[in-house]
């Protein structure tokens, strides 16, 4: 229960030691001001008895003004195992009397008033001198000077000892009452006042990939303490979703697009094998397996690329980053479809107005750029030309523009080009597959580079057949 | 039997062209897009429709709803990526009769179209029995009263066709339609051939004729 883990145990045990501190400093207290009052009040008795034993001397009849001491009215000790000790110094003659118990070898000079304690036979006592204490039995029209007594009475702490004890184990015993039903107090009020944090903790509980629903208890909401935990919740599970959604988009996505290589590739070799066939036959069909084998290749290495961007879009893979011309990036791209355009007599014209530099992976730039260029040559009638132009007016933004005048996308289509599945009616086969799904999420989820204001990269019809991106802007 | 597929991937679309004239002696028209499924679907009589879902041009799905709503009552077989169960139900509920998830099996492709014919045609059973006559389509043979006849592929064909529309008259345009496919020249004297070599080999040994001359009408083949 006082686990040093353990909040409750924690709380429980500040109090319970805040609580022993405080009993202890009490029991310290109450004990010191028990003696300091126990021993004032025998300082007074023991200067009543003192006085009583002053009372005791008398003066001579003989009126030579010597006196005497009459103990036979001296009060009884209030200890009788350890009586009281005394002794009475007259001025002139000295010592008067000493009581018989006095301690042997115990000289104790006249002098000014003076307490202190004193240890004889192992007994403490109280002693007290007191001086200057006139001779009581005079009687007027006495001719004799009067004189004056010293008197020493020593009184046992015993007592006092017992009842210091005695308050002190009472303030101990109390204390520890005290302590125990603070204990008990403070576990209740610490269960009771962590209870909204065990109903959030069963609720967080039930959130699950399936159910991300959190439903906060109300004394939870309440609780101020538990409000930044709440929010902390709250906006911890929306990222979470958010990332599990996409995870589940992705995973869809790129089971989606393997399903129809892998169809062809099966399709192929059980359509080999269903029958005997020439040895041309097999090797036309085994080539064209080695065909459909390179397009799954190809279509794995860019999920792995786009594994590696959202690794990298979410920190948990470094990357450096290398400031890179985006003019040559496109000039190479060009370069790489040039040959699809040649076949479709398509001409690709490249406007540039020198380097645009930008830190960006230069491939996945290339495979962006790959990808627009070369469903611009393939949408584009036959003979037609395919414009990509990268400009950046100073201080502004860079704009890569690729614009053909081929079937271009429809207005109404635009708002699902990054729909998962989409294919648009402008599409005419499949040989995009794969990309689709790297581009979707490219533009989506990679995160855009240091100098760009841009959350997203839109794409923006400018006309019927062509699209401006505009994804960089440079502060 | 004529089968229409509908499919942009040409190399899938070759592949299951090829198994269904070579496993099933079908006739096979393929469409690259939507529109082109259409024309085709429109303009000829096929048994079954073998349609991918993700077309360009007009997607699968708008391609099944317009066959529906032309009233044609094809078998529509869909070839999807997709099995969410949503995505199943709306395309039962459009009209499609099966569906096969990629990547399938050709062997299982081809028996549910094969079944998807039968039921299409009001034969559940895969052995088609007029008379002493049993076709087996699965391993397309033919006994009549226990004597296995020898057919080429053709006159198999155009048993297997008229076995499967018994007591109806089937006329020699019908047997072109859905024997030979979209490029292949049609000439209904080259029915008229096959209608003869079947007559001979089946009737052979047997007092009783089963394909019977409507004249001006066609065929029927009937006990």
């Amino acid at each position: 229960m006082l686990r040093s883990k353990s909040i409750k145990g924690r709380l429980i045990a500040t109090v319970v030691v805040s609580q022993a501190l405080l009993a202890a400093g009490l029991l310290f207290a109450g004990v010191f001001y028990t003696r300091r009052r126990l021993v004032s009040t025998l300082d007074a008795g023991l200067q009543a008895r003192a006085m009583s034993v002053a009372a005791l001397v008398r003066y001579t009849e003989d009126a030579s003004g010597n006196v005497y001491f009459d103990d036979s009215l001296m009060p009884r000790s209030l200890d009788p195992d350890h009586p009281d000790f005394f002794a009475v110094w007259t001025e002139r003659s000295g010592l008067l009397t000493r009581s018989s118990n006095w301690p042997a070898g115990l000289e104790i000079p006249a002098g000014p008033d003076l307490h202190w304690d004193l240890t004889w036979a192992h007994v403490t006592y109280r002693v007290w001198r007191i001086s200057h204490v006139p001779v009581l039995d005079r009687e007027e029209g006495q001719s004799f000077r009067p004189q004056d007594l010293t008197i020493v009475y020593a009184a046992p702490l015993i007592q006092v000892h017992e009842q210091v004890r005695a308050a002190g184990v009472f303030i101990a015993l109390a204390s520890l009452a005290l302590l125990g039903a603070t204990f008990l107090l403070a576990l209740y009020g610490i269960r009771r006042g962590l209870l909204p944090l065990q109903r959030l903790a069963k609720q967080a509980a039930l959130v699950s990939a399936h159910n991300w629903e959190l439903r906060l208890p109300t004394d939870a909401e309440e609780t101020t303490e538990l409000r930044p935990l709440t929010q902390s919740m709250i906006t911890m599970l929306a990222r979470l979703e958010r990332s599990f959604v996409q995870q589940r988009e992705f995973l869809g996505n790129a089971a989606h697009e393997l399903k129809t290589p892998v169809a062809v590739l099966k399709s192929t070799l059980q359509s080999l094998l269903h029958r005997p066939r020439s040895s041309e036959e097999y090797r036309a069909g085994v080539q064209e397996s080695l065909e459909d084998l390179g397009r799954l290749e190809r279509l794995l290495q860019w999920m792995l690329r786009l594994a590696r961007a959202e690794q990298w879009a979410h920190g948990a893979l470094r990357r450096d980053i290398e400031l890179i011309d985006i003019t040559e990036t496109c000039e190479e791209a060009v370069e790489r479809i040039r040959s699809l355009a040649q076949s479709r007599h398509t001409r690709i014209h490249l406007a540039t107005n020198g380097k645009v530099l930008f830190r960006a992976d230069p491939e996945d730039l290339q495979l962006v750029w790959q990808n627009l260029l070369e469903n611009a040559v393939r949408y584009s009638s036959e003979g037609g030309v395919v414009e990509v132009a990268v400009t950046r007016t100073d201080g502004g933004p860079a704009r890569i523009i690729f614009e053909d005048h081929g079937v271009g996308i429809p207005a109404d289509e635009l708002p699902h080009v990054f729909e998962r599945f989409y294919r648009g009616a402008w599409v005419s086969h499949r040989e995009s597959a794969g990309r689709s799904v790297w581009w979707n999420h490219y533009c989506r989820k990679c995160p855009q580079p240091r100098h760009t204001h841009d959350r997203r990269t839109p794409v923006e019809r400018q006309q019927l057949n062509s699209y401006w991106l505009h994804p960089f802007r440079f502060s | 039997m004529r089968v229409l597929i509908v499919e942009d991937e040409p190399r899938l679309a070759e592949n299951i062209a090829r198994s269904l004239r070579e496993s099933a002696g079908y006739a096979v028209d393929v469409a690259a897009d939507g529109q082109e499924g259409w024309f085709l679907a429109e303009s000829n009589t096929y048994d079954v429709v073998l349609l991918d879902l993700m077309l360009p041009q007009m997607d699968g799905m708008q391609l099944l709803t317009r066959i529906r709503q032309a009233g044609q009552l094809t078998p529509v077989l869909v070839l999807t990526a997709r099995d969410e169960k949503e995505s199943v139900v709306a395309l039962l509920n459009a009209g499609a009769d099966d569906y096969l998830t990629k990547p399938f099996d050709l062997g299982e492709l081809l028996a549910r179209t094969k079944a998807l014919i039968r039921r299409g045609k009001g034969q559940p059973s895969p052995v088609l029995v007029i008379g002493d006559l049993q076709l087996n389509t699965v391993n397309r043979t033919v006994q009549r009263s226990g004597r296995t006849i020898m057919l080429t592929a053709m006159e198999y064909r155009v048993l297997e066709y008229l076995a499967h529309r018994p007591g109806a008259v089937v006329s020699k345009t019908e047997l072109l339609e859905h024997l030979y496919d979209y490029n292949w020249e049609k000439f209904s004297n080259v029915i008229e051939v096959y209608i003869s070599g079947l007559r001979r080999k089946l009737d052979n040994g047997s007092d009783q004729q089963l394909i019977h001359t409507v004249r001006g009408q066609g065929y029927i083949l009937q006990d």
